[in-house]
């Protein structure tokens, strides 16, 4: 059992874990169903830590060569930062 | 068999009406052929592609449906849509050379004769027909103009079984025959073909039948995909040995199951 | 247990500028890559659309059930986990280790689609079908075309299963493969669950 508690992927689970009630709980914190920044923004920033660990840790891309990890970090970036975009857009 | 197999520095000796491969490869080039004909046939003749909004009013849909092109375009349409069963068969022949169940080849047969009919003819009968005789009641081409674009999308659920049958043959197969990467766009091909059945719920949108996510991303990613696919066919053509050309002839002869598919 | 080997070696490897180890095979991440782009451009007109009509997509919301988005994600995290630690079990030769994770994995990939339908079966009966609204229309295609990616995930893992426990000497390529599609899935969900359950 202690094997586990010190094996990095059990970690990794145990904080992805955490983030995705943490999330869960920013969203439910007492917020009616109005649009709100703050909430969008934690959510969706937490969400790709979240995607971004699955990555490195599950899908082993932190030891992949360099156009592998670059090519998922680029889609990541770009994906989160157009999702940011049209949200503020249309506020 | 040995006397047949032509080594390299032969093969360009050999005068090309005299390739072994000649039929393939004229099979081939019509598939362009068939391509340029078709996309004259949907785009400047008959104006259908890109496709019309589902909410034009009357006016708009009788405008359409009464062009004197649209005759021209149907009259093309039926003459080329049988080389649409050439250009299907230059993927059969290599589905028939993987290394799996022949039920693959026969599914894919049927699925693209039906898909072309369903897809291709009935639409434009649809709206040839408004321009056929001029006189029919507006009410009636509205409604030959939904049945047209809905048959035209409509035959997308034979498109996601060939697409479906291709991908998994490619993946599957031990024989190389087209790399394995394809099979996976293939696939890609057939999942984004499955939001087209919205067209029967949203009648505008991203999900009627002209919106971005029923027509528009599927487009492109199928483009592409056509052209990429005819490549590798080419280069599946080109890479086959004369051995193995000869060898599926005599069996073609006296079908051998085993031979077949081992 | 009973695997010498640290875990942590596996993971702890330095990635140089020009070499480093893909995870299972070329072709999968070639399919991975070309999926993500997918749904990235899915979600993107999401939230295009979203942003059109606020008010219509945070109605539709509040029809969601939360508790089940979460316990979902939590699913899909944890099967997550036991397919990682099959995969690193196998890389370190320990088959019956690996098997099991597997097989909790698998349970636990099944409970999801189980309790999709349990989701979506009394909003359906309740009128809530796809022509509802465009919020409906994305929330029913998006998460059924997961759906599919999740039951096509549970069928690679199938064969994944079978690799391990009859091949003389499994292959190992084989067995990340499967395991990275299915931390595609799992990634995917994390993005929809944010998407359609959180964001306001």
């Amino acid at each position: 059992m202690a094997e586990y508690l010190r094996n990095p992927l059990c970690q990794v689970w145990a904080f992805l874990s955490a983030m995705t009630l943490a999330s869960w709980w920013v969203s439910q914190g007492g917020f009616e169903f109005n649009v709100n920044v703050l909430v969008t923004v934690t959510v969706l920033l937490v969400s790709a830590l979240k995607v971004h660990l699955v990555v490195r840790y599950f899908m082993e891309v932190n030891v992949a060569p360099r156009w592998l990890k670059r090519t998922m970090n680029a889609w990541l970036i770009v994906l989160l930062a157009l999702l940011l975009g049209f949200y503020f857009f249309s506020l | 068999m040995t006397e047949l197999a032509v080594d390299t520095a032969n093969r360009s000796a050999v005068p090309w009406f005299k390739n072994k491969k000649l039929d393939q490869y004229i099979c081939f080039w019509s598939v362009p052929v068939f391509y340029t004909l078709f996309g004259l046939v949907f785009v400047p003749l008959s104006y259908m592609m890109p496709p019309r909004s589902p909410a034009a009013g009357i006016a708009e849909v009788v405008s359409f449906m009464q062009s004197p092109t649209l005759l021209i375009a149907s009259a093309i349409l039926i003459l080329v849509l049988g080389l649409s069963a050439v250009a299907n068969a230059c993927y059969a022949v290599q589905i028939r050379r993987m290394s799996v169940s022949p039920v693959f080849l026969y599914a894919f047969l049927a699925g693209s004769m039906v898909g072309a009919i369903v897809g291709c003819l009935f639409p434009m009968f649809c709206f040839g027909l408004g321009a056929f005789r001029p006189g029919y009641d507006p009410e009636i081409l509205a409604m030959l103009y939904d049945f047209g674009y809905l048959s035209f999308i409509g035959s997308l659920g034979c498109f996601c079984l060939n697409w479906g049958v291709l991908s998994l043959a490619i993946v599957l197969d031990k024989n190389a025959i087209l790399p394995k990467w394809l099979g996976y766009y293939t696939a890609w091909q057939f999942a984004t073909e499955l939001f087209a059945a919205t067209v029967w719920i949203a009648k505008d949108g991203p999900f009627a039948w002209d919106g971005l996510m029923a027509f528009w991303f599927n487009i492109v990613i199928y483009v592409p995909w056509q052209i990429i696919v005819y490549v590798c066919v080419f280069m599946a053509i080109k890479n086959q040995s004369e051995t193995e050309l000869y060898s599926s002839e005599l069996e073609s002869a006296a079908p051998n199951e085993k031979l077949a598919y081992s | 247990m009973t695997s010498t080997n640290s875990p942590a070696v596996n993971l702890a490897k330095p990635a140089s500028a020009t070499s480093g180890r893909v995870s299972g095979e070329s072709s999968m991440w070639f399919f991975i890559i070309g999926d993500l782009f997918i749904f990235g451009a899915y979600f993107v007109s999401y939230m295009y659309y979203r942003g059109q009509d606020q008010q219509l997509f945070l109605e539709g919301q509040q029809h969601l059930d939360q508790w089940i988005g979460v316990v979902n994600t939590l699913v899909l995290l944890t099967s997550s986990l036991f397919v990682a630690l099959a995969a690193e079990g196998a890389r370190n030769g320990n088959r019956k280790t690996a098997l099991r994770m597997l097989t909790i994995a698998c349970a636990l990939g099944v409970l999801f689609p189980v309790l999709k339908m349990i989701e979506w079966l009394p909003k359906l009966d309740a009128g809530l079908t796809p022509g509802e609204s465009l919020f409906f229309m994305y929330y029913y295609l998006m998460t059924g075309l997961h759906l599919v990616h999740v039951i096509l995930g549970l069928i690679i893992l199938g064969f994944v299963f079978r690799e391990l426990k009859t091949a003389k000497h499994p292959n190992i390529g084989f067995v990340e493969t499967g395991a990275v599609y299915w931390h595609m899935v799992d990634l995917l969900w994390l993005l929809l669950f944010a998407l359609f359950y959180l964001m306001r």
